[in-house]
């Protein structure tokens, strides 16, 4: 099991923040290229689950897979969105992902008064709270290949 | 429960084929007096709900029928009268109208398709990881969806629900039923929309079985 | 000749045997003698005669179905009677991103002692590579 990357997006796309742990490659794009085609990938694809459903839909999209990695997707009520990019063996993490939300976002950007809502987060508390909650979790390697 | 759809989709990312298996859309019926508590507006000359959810009628659910006429669009069927005058005049009251989750039209489907064959390419394109292929398996908390690219580029897509199992062998199964029923007949063009009864009913069959067997696995 | 059916045969062949992309043009060949021809014409045709390079390689094929029963008759005696199957093996593998050359070198129709079929790779259709597939 392992952890690639983790965007955080707010509600009118602006990529908040980007951090990676043992991604493998990357896309030939410039990074704020990259984070424009992320957003907008999730934002289709929103926007095409709810339109090909055939029934009414409570969260949406959740997760997706290749054959290589896997996605997962939280949206909180406020448009802010969490995704975490993981290899295939990762289960559920959404309460992961809320987790990031509500102890770490929550703790250490909104209630910090130095951070500016809608603007790239640049706390270095954040980053490392972050990184220390990720290192973590179960769903993290013991041992980075 | 079981096969909502499935879509086939040629390699240059157009609709071939589509069929509903399941269609339990949630609709509604409901008798209303004036005046209307909904907040109806109109979206792509659909009557579509704004505001109020209640009793199973749900905020982007559309208008379905008036007093059990069925609409096109935004008109009746019977008379083309446009419904929301209907609605909007008192002396219409009490009214019937039966509400549901839009129904795709056959250019939106295409739309779908194509659009998926895009995200696929992204999934692929944005991957973390060497060598990634598309998007394979999408899940929601209403359904999941499953594709199988073929070597040659063919897309087979089954929207099925969330607890279904066995949609692997489904899409392989398809893919045989596309080479034998699709390709072996004379009268098919590649990469064109598939007409052809013995393909209809043979495709039935195996999503028939595969749902029947699935379900005895949850 | 033969082109239409092999783009549509390579369908049926990979829904059925359920085999994976090649590494290399070796492993290709195998496939299409062990696998293709033993599955459509019921013989395995001898793989052989590779060039130095091994983009290049022979089908010989001893007991050819097609031509069970057959004498060409006089006057073209040059016919190639199973060039059918060069048209099925290129259109195939055109169809799976490979671009090759099919021809027929013998023919025991036409008093060789073999029926050989030569296939030469020229290059992979990078573009009609589909998503995710590399």
């Amino acid at each position: 099991m392992t952890v690639y990357s983790l965007y955080v997006f707010d509600r009118t796309g602006t990529c908040l923040y980007y951090t990676e742990w043992n991604r493998k490659k990357h896309s030939d794009i410039a990074r704020d290229e990259e984070f424009k085609l992320m957003y907008g990938m999730i934002y289709s694809i929103k926007s095409f689950v709810n339109r090909i459903s055939p029934t009414d839909l409570k969260d949406g999209f959740l997760n997706f897979k290749t054959n290589r990695y896997k996605l997962n997707f939280y949206e909180t009520a406020s448009g802010m969105k969490f995704i975490m990019t993981t290899d295939l063996t990762v289960g559920n993490i959404r309460d992961v992902l809320h987790q990031i939300y509500s102890n770490i976002y929550l703790e250490y950007v909104v209630r910090n008064p130095l951070c500016e809502l809608g603007q790239p987060i640049s706390s270095e508390l954040f980053h490392t709270k972050l990184d220390e909650y990720v290192r973590g979790l179960p769903i993290f390697p013991t041992r980075i290949s | 429960m079981g096969i909502f759809s499935v879509y086939i989709i040629n390699k240059a990312g157009g609709l071939i084929y589509q069929y509903d298996h399941i269609s339990q859309r949630p609709e509604a019926e409901k008798t209303f007096s004036y005046p209307l508590e909904l907040v109806l507006k109109l979206v792509d000359d659909k009557i579509v709900v704004a505001f109020g959810e209640r009793d199973g009628i749900k905020v982007g659910h559309t208008l379905l029928a008036v007093n059990g006429i069925s609409l096109e669009g935004r008109y009746l069927q019977t008379d083309g009268q446009d419904a929301m005058e209907i609605i909007a005049a008192p002396e219409n009251y009490p009214i019937n109208l039966k509400f549901g989750r839009t129904r795709l039209t056959t250019n939106e489907r295409i739309m779908l398709a194509s659009m998926f064959h895009s995200l696929f390419a992204i999934g692929s394109q944005l991957s973390p990881e060497h060598h990634s292929s598309g998007i394979e398996v999408l899940e929601t908390d209403g359904f999941k969806l499953q594709c199988y690219q073929t070597m040659t580029g063919i897309k087979f897509i089954v929207i099925a629900d969330p607890k279904q199992t066995g949609v692997e062998v489904l899409l392989r199964k398809m893919y045989e039923v596309y080479s034998d029923f699709a390709l072996k007949n004379p009268f098919y063009s590649l990469d064109m929309p598939i007409r052809c009864d013995l393909f209809d009913t043979n495709l039935q069959q195996v999503i028939e079985t595969s749902e029947r067997q699935g379900i005895g696995n949850v | 000749m033969g082109y239409n059916i092999g783009v549509r045969l390579i369908e049926d062949f990979l829904a059925r045997s359920n085999v994976g992309r090649c590494n290399d043009f070796r492993e290709t060949a195998d496939v299409i003698s062990k696998l293709g021809f033993k599955m459509y014409l019921g013989i395995t045709p001898v793989v052989s005669n590779w060039s130095p390079a091994g983009d290049e390689f022979s089908l010989l094929i001893e007991n050819n179905p097609l031509t069970d029963f057959v004498e060409l008759p006089p006057g073209h005696s040059q016919l190639n009677f199973s060039n059918l199957l060069c048209g099925v093996i290129k259109g195939a593998l055109e169809m799976i991103q490979m671009d090759v050359d099919v021809k027929f070198v013998q023919d025991i129709l036409k008093g060789d002692n073999i029926t050989e079929i030569r296939l030469k790779f020229l290059r992979r259709l990078e573009d009609a590579i589909p998503v995710g597939e590399d």
